[in-house]
């Protein structure tokens, strides 16, 4: 098995300086990045919301690496510093021993690229995986069209590849406006930018540029419906809304578009983080679940360092770059530093060259903005609309704990069931619910629907998003084909002593 | 004063716990289960979901044969649904060893009178699609079947309270009171729950259970690994054993199949054991591709573990108690999801009249009289050490 001193996950903004000043610090870094994906896991909506908005081009596996590549200016100067840049390489799950499971010889990865599965261990980890899209539902969101903006945003930057002619962008804070900015830039009409708050909410010069250029800002309006044919969206119908979230009758207008791009929040990439058994806890401000993690980026976990938006993403973070490239240096210093490369005197010297991370710069609930657009969308769309697009399980089917549709159970017994009657015997639990509705159960990895299912049982059972656990993550964090995952180099020992279930001699697997 | 008191209490919320219980309240007990976590939390929410008649497991074969009986109408017997399918259950052979395996399989199923098919590679091409044309031969059950562990669990679980049950979740047991040779109280984290009767149904943790009664039984922890593929098609609705796995494909259209070594573990009474995968899903993976060819496109989606117990003779232990002589000892060595159905029946028999009408011999406790405590150590089922 392959094995690395230092792997950073991700050659983003965080995780390529990371592995620069690693490098530059004497250690023999690998630098890890799933871009350019396959197309059939962009197709399953992983691991960005792409809504199907893709050209073809992404089939050309060999053009999209050169764009990936010069996309990255980055990825040049660390190559240089001797990084081994690994593009087009996924990492679909991290192991590594606990009172459990002890039978590994130390901590791995799982790896893949389009053809096959293979392990590395490593000394240690970055993990600067970045953040995903926040899925918030509404009628005509499971059309082709409806995306998120990383995922506008990957197919722009990276790929030149976004499918898109005329745009409507959910969200005006940073995320929104800088999508709706890149999209015009790209030749790319954006019909509108809408947000339930009174105003916008992202840089004021950005907003007025926009509007300047002929962006029409829809303040206090959400969305109603996206309505489509043949399984696209042709348009979006938008309401306005009042002090109270509540549709305002006789407000309803219809914006010809064929792709709403959601760019109301991202959510921290902690899968692998999760799987590592790192600490993590809910700060609403940085997106949800984050990694704990001391001003070194450094886990709980002995051997991990995370950086970028996967340690916590705020708004202010899409527009100030040098937050990231920040975090991702101060885990690169902590890296050397506990690999020995480089002693403490002169870690705490680089250390000092960079910046305090400016994490609470941004006061701004990021929960309270979801909540906001999730009652306004609900408000004005009802409940009969698909929470989980990939299980097709809707808001009242999750609320009333309904069995999966396709089971047609019906009976009295059965209807008296509902949240409401579970939440007396014990604290909800969203695992607990999706296993009984299957919403988070797609194969989308349950990447759409966590957040809005966190924040309805939250509501529906008068508790806070907070105190709802963490859903589980579980490898592969990545969809990955049978013959992808499959164990090419499966030993002798263990294919003759397989044990198909337990026997005298069940062999640990080495 | 104690929070609630019961003709019955039943300690784990598991499938054998939950059908005990939701038995013992249709028979009119007044019945109360607790949880240190969430009903099915354990294994009985993660496991295969296989039904079967145990073939391979002769004891069994009596409560195995009653069960899938039970299975046929246990959705509308609970109310809720349980995703059972009942089309039967096929092991296909792809060596040599596997068919000599099956044809003795066949011979116990003849001698105990179960239906029981062999069949030839084209129909088993027929019987599931995409499987590889390695098979050298199969057999079929046609009473086998499965059903979805986690509509299972919760169907027991609300059945149970359509009828009066009432089931305490984040409930710990810190102790047994005992007075004379009878438990008198189960003590929790949310307080005493009196009880004339007791049902130590605590899976992996019955051992530890037990010795709180001062009762060795011994089983030992251990978790397997298992995967789940998205909706692929075609569906076959067949019970599929072979290359090293189990599984099936649920109604939705997941492969959930699952195989492979074990790791023996240790459990507490208080906390719910860690349930890591490990690379061994690279090797399930592979073997699901070699069985189903036809499905080696199937993105797989997610896997988990499960932690199981085992008695030292991999069956289940199924016993009221000479001392303490209101307790019911229930563990199922990893075979309990299937036989729910008739271990429920099993445990409110014994509990209501202190005899089963199903044969449960060589099923009690006393089997192991002679295992000391140092039982694991000497059968190698203790954990490995735990390096780095």
């Amino acid at each position: 098995m392959e094995s690395r001193p230092l792997v950073v996950v991700g050659a983003g903004v965080s995780g390529t300086a990371a592995a620069v000043e690693a490098a530059r610090a004497g250690v023999q870094v690998t630098l890890i990045d799933e871009n350019p994906i396959p197309q059939a896991m962009a197709a399953l909506n992983v691991p960005q919301f792409f809504g199907q908005r893709f050209n073809p081009v992404l089939h050309d596996r060999a053009l999209m690496l050169e764009r990936v590549g010069a996309a990255n200016e980055a990825l040049a100067e660390a190559e240089e510093a001797g990084v081994d840049v690994r593009l087009g390489t996924c990492v679909w799950g991290a192991f590594r021993n606990s009172e459990t499971g002890r039978i590994l010889d130390g901590p791995q990865l799982g790896l893949a690229d389009n053809e096959q599965s293979w392990l590395m261990k490593y000394d240690r980890l970055i993990v600067a995986a970045g953040a995903r899209d926040l899925g918030v539902a509404f009628t005509g969101w499971n059309l082709a069209g409806a995306m998120g903006a990383n995922g506008a945003h990957a197919l722009m930057h990276h790929y030149q590849a976004l499918a898109s002619r005329r745009m409507v962008v959910l969200g005006a804070g940073n995320l929104g406006l800088n999508t709706a900015r890149m999209a015009l830039d790209r030749g790319i009409q954006v019909a509108a930018v809408v947000d339930v708050s009174e105003s916008a909410r992202g840089d004021r010069a950005l907003s007025t540029a926009l509007q300047d250029d002929g962006v029409k800002l829809y303040t206090s309006h959400t969305v109603k419906e996206a309505v489509g044919s043949d399984g696209e969206i042709e348009s979006v119908r938008l309401v306005k809304i009042d002090d109270n979230s509540e549709p305002v009758a006789g407000t309803e207008k219809e914006i010809s578009a064929d792709t709403v791009c959601l760019a109301i929040g991202l959510v921290p990439s902690v899968e692998l983080l999760s799987l590592l058994g790192c600490d993590v806890g809910f700060e609403p401000e940085l997106g949800g679940y984050v990694p704990v993690h001391d001003d070194c980026m450094r886990t709980s976990v002995r051997d991990v360092h995370v950086a970028g938006d996967a340690a916590g993403f705020h708004d202010g973070m899409v527009l100030d770059t040098e937050i990231a490239r920040n975090q991702g240096r101060l885990a690169g210093v902590a890296a050397a530093e506990s690999l020995g490369a480089i002693d403490t005197a002169e870690a705490t010297a680089r250390r000092s060259d960079l910046q305090a991370v400016a994490i609470d710069s941004n006061p701004n609930d990021a929960c309270a903005n979801w909540t906001r657009w999730l009652r306004a969308l609900r408000n004005a769309g009802g409940s009969d609309v698909p929470v989980c697009p990939c299980e097709e399980v809707t808001r009242e089917d999750l609320i009333g704990l309904r069995p999966p549709r396709f089971l047609k159970w019906e009976s009295e017994r059965r209807d008296g069931r509902s949240l409401g009657t579970l939440a007396p015997d014990a604290p909800v639990n969203p695992d607990q619910v999706k296993r009984l509705t299957r919403a988070g159960m797609g194969h989308c990895q349950g990447r759409l629907c966590r957040e809005q299912v966190a924040l309805l049982l939250a509501e529906a059972s008068g508790s806070d998003i907070a105190d709802m656990p963490l859903m589980s993550y579980r490898p592969p964090v990545r969809p990955l084909p049978l013959r992808v995952l499959w164990s090419h180099e499966e030993s002798d020992q263990v294919r003759r002593e397989w044990a198909k279930w337990f026997s005298p001699t069940s062999p640990v697997l080495e | 004063m104690p929070v609630d008191s019961a003709d019955v209490v039943v300690i784990g919320a598991g499938v054998s716990g939950l059908s005990s219980a939701y038995f013992l309240a249709r028979a009119g007990r007044d019945v109360v289960v607790v949880d240190k976590g969430i009903v099915g939390g354990e294994a009985s929410g993660r496991n295969g979901g296989m039904v079967s008649e145990r073939v391979d497991e002769p004891l069994l074969i009596p409560m195995a044969v009653e069960a899938t009986e039970m299975w046929a109408t246990l959705d509308e017997e609970l109310g809720h649904p349980t995703e059972f399918v009942q089309e039967g259950r096929l092991q296909v052979a792809v060596t040599e060893k596997d068919m000599g395996d099956l044809l003795a399989e066949r011979e116990v199923a003849m001698r105990h009178g179960i239906d029981v098919a062999l069949v030839e590679p084209p129909e088993i091409r027929d019987m599931i699609p995409g499987i590889t044309v390695r098979t050298l031969g199969g057999l079929f059950f046609p009473n086998g079947g499965h059903a979805n562990t986690q509509l299972t669990v919760q169907a027991y679980a609300w059945a149970l309270q359509d009828l009066g049950g009432r089931l305490y979740q984040d409930t710990t047991v810190t102790g047994l009171r005992i007075v004379d040779d009878r438990v008198t109280s189960v003590e929790t984290t949310a307080g005493d729950f009196a009880a004339d009767v007791v049902v130590g149904a605590a899976g992996p943790q019955t051992g530890l259970l037990a010795k709180l009664a001062g009762v060795h039984v011994p089983v030992a922890p251990a978790r397997v690994e298992i995967l789940a593929t998205a909706p692929v098609e075609p569906r076959f609705p067949i019970a599929l054993v072979g290359n090293g796995l189990y599984g099936h494909q649920a109604v939705r259209g997941n492969l959930i199949f699952g195989g492979g070594a074990h790791e023996w573990t240790d459990v507490n009474l208080t906390t719910s054991p860690g349930k890591p995968n490990t690379p061994l899903i690279r090797n399930i993976a592979r073997r699901l591709a070699e069985l189903l060819p036809g499905a080696a496109d199937a993105p797989v989606i997610r896997s988990w573990a499960g932690v199981v117990e085992q008695a030292p003779d991999y069956r289940p232990i199924i016993d009221i108690l000479d001392y303490p002589s209101n307790y019911v000892v229930v563990t199922a060595s990893a075979h309990g999801f299937g036989i729910s159905p008739a271990t429920g029946k099993v445990v409110s028999e014994l509990v209501l009249h202190g005899e089963s009408s199903i044969d449960i011999r060589g099923l009690g406790l006393s089997r192991f009289a002679d295992y000391g405590a140092d039982w694991r150590e000497k059968r190698g089922w203790n954990p490995a050490p735990l390096r780095y």
